[in-house]
């Protein structure tokens, strides 16, 4: 654990110490900012973070990926990755560490978006029910999207690749699940439905719903992304 | 206290080592020694349980490289080929990162990272960036954490790449005076190097061992009979000389140079031939020769090396 942990920590303290980092973050907050000031900020409009809520979701598709490319592939590149290796750290470790110090920066990048409530209670009294249940949705997407990022950067060493892969892979999936139902008939697209992150989202988080079988869908996302990362990594040494 | 056993590593279909046994007692400061791509780097990586063998097993302290693979890591020190670090660190941050991936607590870890500081002169350099150090204190942050957790192992692969002499010469000094409490393997493609840091040298070819031995047994072995250099003044005697020296007993062949009325003989003594030093200069004697230079050469490592890997690359 305290391994792990020490990885985490020297992910997060990467980011901050590398351009892409502010990179990233600048464009997160720019976009979601402007997210806020266009949907939110009007008068005569009900005091939601909804519309934020809905659109972060769309941004996170190709802002995670740039959080989580370089975890993996970064120390493929640069060879680091033997003498971490060489350490007494399991390949789980090592693979959980790094999830969790692109999780960690993925929170403070969050962190200033804080600010858009307490806007709103300037001007009026917002549910904080929803949007409480509105951050965790976001926190839940972001994990599950940084552990198939996660996955990316520890099968190609290339980073630009581990990127797009990840964009590719979550367009995919949300044109499969989210899109292509309404055009099926049933059992397929109810089957479709419930795999779909959009609908998990609109319906529940963004609605201030949490419900347990939407935790279990993003828990389990992310352990299967995680272990298959894990099973990557232990692989390269067989080859 | 490392054994390797009947090592045989394949990359697809390409043998980077084949059947390598090979056995270190504690305390030996062992010299892997070959061209590149001999396969050192491999049987280095099998060791530190980074790649897994083919065939055969490696182990350090009774603890195997691949079952107990964590239980060797504690154990070893290890500084990889390329000196990997990562750039946008500090010195001292990298080093209680790497003291937390051991597992040091707090007091030990800041106790562990100032001792290596002091060991490797890192003083100055503890709160720059990894990233903005010269290459030669990049490969003491490297050693630093190799040493951190005082592993009773330490292997260096290729500790002295890329640096400059005087680095070279410090980086030697550092790994003698490691030596005394460390088993200790280092790879090399430069002779010297291993000559003056090691107890022992292994030499490696085409993934397999081709000598094993001290460097006054290698020495010995590399063995082409040692030569004799003489430089006399002879006068007018200088064929009779050189035939006084050819009729010693253990004298295979003698070649000879002159200029400015001097003489120089380079002598070839017969194998198993005894010292012929006395013979010689008991011969200047007799004759009242002006004599400015006598002295043996023995057979180098270097022409053993050359020949091995030569032989190695022929068959």
């Amino acid at each position: 654990m305290k391994q792990t942990l020490a990885i985490a920590r020297r992910e997060l303290f990467a980011y901050f110490s590398t351009a892409v980092g502010y990179v990233v973050l600048a464009l997160f907050l720019l976009m979601s900012g402007l997210l806020f000031a266009l949907t939110v900020l009007h008068t005569g409009v009900e005091a939601t973070m909804r519309p934020f809520f809905d659109l972060s979701f769309f941004l996170l598709l190709f802002i995670a990926p740039a959080i989580s490319m370089r975890l993996i592939s970064e120390e493929m590149r640069l060879g680091t990755i033997e003498s971490l290796m060489t350490c007494p750290v399991s390949d789980a470790q090592v693979v959980i560490g790094k999830w969790l110090g692109a999780v960690a920066f993925f929170l403070a990048m969050l962190a200033p978006t804080l600010l858009y409530p307490l806007v709103l209670e300037w001007y009026s009294s917002p549910d904080y029910g929803s949007i409480f249940a509105g951050y965790a949705g976001l926190v839940c997407i972001g994990a599950l999207y940084l552990a198939l990022g996660t996955l990316a950067s520890s099968i190609w060493p290339s980073q630009v690749l581990a990127y797009l892969v990840a964009v590719f892979f979550w367009l995919l999936f949300v044109g499969l699940t989210s899109w292509l139902p309404r055009y099926l008939g049933d059992p397929w697209s109810a089957i479709l439905f419930r795999m779909s992150i959009e609908q998990r989202y609109g319906n529940d988080f963004a609605k201030g719903v949490i419900d347990t079988s939407t935790i279990i869908y993003f828990l389990s996302g992310i352990v299967l992304f995680l272990t298959a990362a894990v099973k990557i990594v232990e692989s390269r040494r067989w080859r | 206290m490392i054994v390797i056993d009947h090592l045989t590593k394949c990359y697809g279909s390409f043998r980077a080592v084949a059947d390598v046994s090979l056995s270190v007692p504690k305390g030996q400061v062992l010299g892997l020694l070959g061209p590149n791509g001999a396969g050192k780097t491999t049987i280095i990586r099998v060791m530190t349980g980074y790649l897994p063998p083919t065939v055969g097993s490696a182990s350090v302290d009774g603890f195997d490289s691949v079952t107990q693979s964590s239980e060797v890591r504690r154990r070893l020190g290890y500084l990889p080929e390329s000196n990997p670090l990562y750039g946008e660190m500090r010195v001292i941050e990298y080093l209680h990162f790497r003291g937390r991936l051991f597992g040091l607590a707090r007091q030990a870890r800041d106790a562990a990272v100032e001792r290596v500081i002091e060991r490797c002169w890192l003083r100055e350099m503890r709160r720059r960036q990894i990233g903005r150090l010269s290459k030669g204190y990049r490969q003491r942050v490297g050693l630093a954490a190799a040493m951190l957790h005082n592993p009773p192992v330490l292997v260096l692969d290729e500790p002295t790449s890329g640096l400059d002499p005087i680095q070279i010469r410090e980086t030697r000094h550092l790994i003698r005076e490691l030596a005394g409490d460390h088993t200790m393997i280092l790879s090399s493609h430069i002779l010297p190097e291993v000559e003056v840091t090691c107890d022992r040298i292994v030499i490696i070819a085409r993934g397999a061992i081709r000598a094993d031995g001290t460097v006054e047994q290698l020495r010995r072995k590399g063995g082409d009979a040692p030569r004799y250099v003489l430089e006399v003044r002879p006068g007018g005697e200088g064929p009779a000389v050189r035939q006084a020296i050819s009729a010693l007993p253990g004298v295979a062949a003698v070649t000879e140079a002159a200029r400015d009325g001097w003489m120089r003989f380079e002598i070839t003594a017969a194998s198993g031939a005894a010292d012929l030093r006395e013979s010689l200069g008991a011969l200047v004697g007799d004759r009242r020769l002006p004599c400015r230079e006598l002295h043996r050469e023995s057979g180098s490592l270097e022409q053993l090396f050359v020949r091995i890997t030569s032989e190695a690359e022929a068959a």
